[in-house]
């Protein structure tokens, strides 16, 4: 069996994944009943390639689908939770750096006016 | 309706109504039964600003998973010839609905009933009996499992 390349799924569209994807699944289903009845060594060894080729096209289609919908939901304000940036829970709850930036009024006219000053010793 | 409405008290009664507005009097609503019961208030459905999941997941249980792989042990041949059932391994999670259509999609053919039980080993095996139009040894044929 012919192990698929993922480079070139990547030119396929949807609907084109979709059915590589059936045959591969079917493929296995009938090497899973080779197993049964009584497979060769060669037939076995084509089990796992059957998979992995079957983990190839989901990953073709996932990731390419994941793309096509970053690109959409780019300029929008509000953006489906598994497309947001994960971290931490706890770094996601934390302050922007805008708002560690901020000063009240009077910190800033202290700042202003007594700034920290820099001296020298003439030699 | 005062017989005679002077000017200034209809002036005075336009401002009470212009300041506290004319909706003056309380009704009380008649009540006829003695239970209070839960009041019906507006409902509103869903109008979500943005899909929680940005694509929804491909079936998981489809048909492959469902059915693993169908049994050759000798008394499974036995049901073949002799009950017109097929036996299969099958996923844990499957119930008797899905294995009956998931035999119909993989190899076209109807089921008249399923009969499950979990192996010791942990798997399911599932008996399917096929309906009489069908021949099991057949399928199984078509299927390469003799």
């Amino acid at each position: 069996m012919v192990a698929v390349k993922a480079y070139e799924l990547r030119n396929k569209n949807k609907a084109e994944l979709l059915k590589v994807l059936d045959e591969q699944k079917q493929e296995l289903a009938s090497l899973r009943v080779q197993k049964v009845a009584g497979g060769s060594a060669s037939k076995l060894h084509q089990i796992g390639l059957a998979r992995k080729n079957i983990a190839r096209t989901l990953t073709v289609i996932n990731q390419t689908q994941r793309e096509q919908l970053r690109l959409f939901y780019q300029k929008k304000k509000y953006i489906p939770l598994d497309l947001r940036v994960k971290k931490t829970r706890a770094m996601r709850r934390a302050l922007t750096p805008f708002e560690r930036k901020l000063k009240t009024e009077k910190q800033k006219k202290k700042e202003n006016h007594f700034p920290l000053r820099k001296y020298a010793v003439k030699a | 309706m005062a017989p005679k409405a002077s000017p200034k008290s209809k002036a005075a009664a336009a401002k009470k109504a212009a300041l506290k507005g004319v909706h003056g009097k309380s009704v009380r609503k008649v009540r006829t039964s003695t239970h209070f019961h839960l009041p019906k208030t507006l409902r509103l459905s869903r109008k979500p600003k943005y899909a929680r999941k940005s694509v929804p997941h491909l079936p998981r249980m489809d048909q492959y998973r469902v059915v693993r792989n169908p049994l050759n042990s000798e008394t499974a041949m036995k049901k073949i010839e002799e009950h017109n059932t097929l036996t299969f391994i099958v996923d844990v999670k499957a119930n008797k609905h899905q294995i009956k259509d998931a035999v119909k999609r993989l190899y076209d053919v109807e089921a008249l009933k399923v009969n499950t039980l979990i192996r010791p080993d942990g798997k399911k095996k599932a008996y399917v009996r096929l309906t009489a139009d069908v021949d099991a040894l057949d399928v199984a044929n078509k299927i390469g499992l003799i």
